[in-house]
């Protein structure tokens, strides 16, 4: 099976993209066709060294993105001296401390909380969290649970699985969405009652947002 | 009655399926996991058993056979780790970094292999790989079709290959 049309797999499968099916069908074919295991390994030993040895690497291609964005940032600058510039700058951070750190906290503001008809969140202080998936019950576990992504950048999103209050399972991600290990999901029966939230850090280590706790079961077999 | 006998090539099942289920080990367990390899030797040792007593009856290929073996043994051996651990460590997050950059050596030559590949090739591994980003938005990055991104990317490891083998 020299071209073997599972070979377009390879890369989600290695980076764990597949949905269970979809990954379960595919390790099956593996074991079966050594075209795609040889070339799986192969990728696999590339991406192990692109990851482990990148900055090293792609030094240039770091530069190159530095270097556009100073092409941009020269155009921008050469409309004041330095010194406007920097009276300018020194002002516009006094302005956006006021703004953003001395006015908010100015006044108490009480989160709002509201459950919304179609998805599960808590609103806090304009920011949301919308859990897409799962938000009913399942026959079998999910292994993708997805969320709606903050329009912020650098979030830390962390997933936290409940049974009855307990913590089973917890993962940091920069995603929008997890996949549930194999192990985690062996750990989850039919007929337990779980919950999961979310909740998303700044990089400085705030909680900036957490949505709603979304109770979901694994339904027992007929 | 005639019984069809099912001939298998045991030493097959080493050389041709050890790496296999070695892959699909340490995938599911993480290499950081110190007993892999035990579970690899019992997978293929039980897979060896279960032909000689003839329980391979040739009603799907030898490579499901074996695939279920290890699938079924993986799913147990986590079993077995959640009773003694009440959160069983989570595998690591792919690439593992412990992982396999083993040859130290062929992973230097891939890293000097890949500095001299054409800014073409590189940035697509840059971006795809390192970064991460999917095929439509590394096409999105370079002004190029999806369709692209993957000729490139298939066509920098036929090259690497080449680039390691010289």
């Amino acid at each position: 099976m020299k071209n073997c049309n599972s070979k377009v797999q390879i890369d989600d499968y290695l980076f764990n993209r597949l949905d269970e099916d979809k990954k379960e069908e595919f390790e099956k074919h593996y074991f079966n066709c050594p075209s795609c295991f040889n070339k799986m390994a192969e990728r696999n030993e590339l991406i192990a060294v692109v990851k482990s040895k990148g900055q090293t690497i792609f030094k240039d291609e770091y530069i190159a993105e530095a270097a556009k964005g100073e092409t941009w940032l020269e155009k921008i600058t050469s409309f004041l001296t330095p010194r406007q510039w920097a009276l300018s700058t020194v002002s516009a951070a006094l302005l956006l401390v006021a703004i953003f750190y001395v006015i908010p906290n100015l006044k108490t503001t009480t989160p709002q909380f509201y459950i919304n008809e179609d998805a599960f969140t808590v609103r806090t202080a304009n920011n949301k969290i919308t859990l897409i998936s799962p938000i009913i019950d399942r026959k079998t576990v999910q292994s993708k649970f997805e969320w709606v992504k903050l329009e912020r950048e650098n979030i830390e999103y962390i997933v936290y699985i409940y049974n009855n209050g307990d913590t089973l399972w917890s993962k940091t991600t920069k995603e929008n969405f997890i996949v549930l290990p194999e192990h985690v999901k062996l750990l989850m029966t039919a007929g337990e009652k779980y919950s999961w939230q979310v909740k998303a850090f700044s990089p400085e280590g705030t909680i900036i947002s957490l949505s709603g706790k979304v109770r979901f079961k694994i339904q027992k077999s007929e | 009655m005639r019984k069809n006998k099912i001939e298998i090539n045991l030493e097959e099942i080493h050389t041709k399926y050890r790496p296999i289920v070695s892959f699909r080990v340490r995938k599911s367990l993480g290499s950081f996991t110190p007993d892999w390899e035990d579970v690899v030797n019992e997978i293929i040792i039980n897979v060896i058993e279960k032909i000689k007593k003839g329980e391979f009856r040739g009603e799907s290929s030898i490579g499901t056979f074996i695939f279920t073996i290890t699938s079924r043994r993986i799913i147990d051996h986590i079993r077995q780790k959640s009773k003694v651990l009440k959160h069983a460590p989570e595998p690591v997050a792919y690439p593992d970094p412990h992982l396999q950059v083993e040859n130290k050596e062929r992973a230097e030559l891939m890293a000097e292999a890949i500095r001299k590949l054409k800014p073409k090739y590189r940035e697509v591994l840059y971006l795809y790989y390192y970064k991460e980003l999917s095929r439509e938005e590394v096409a999105q990055k370079l002004g190029i079709t999806s369709r692209r991104v993957s000729e490139r990317v298939n066509y920098s490891q036929k090259l690497l290959k080449k680039l390691i083998t010289k």
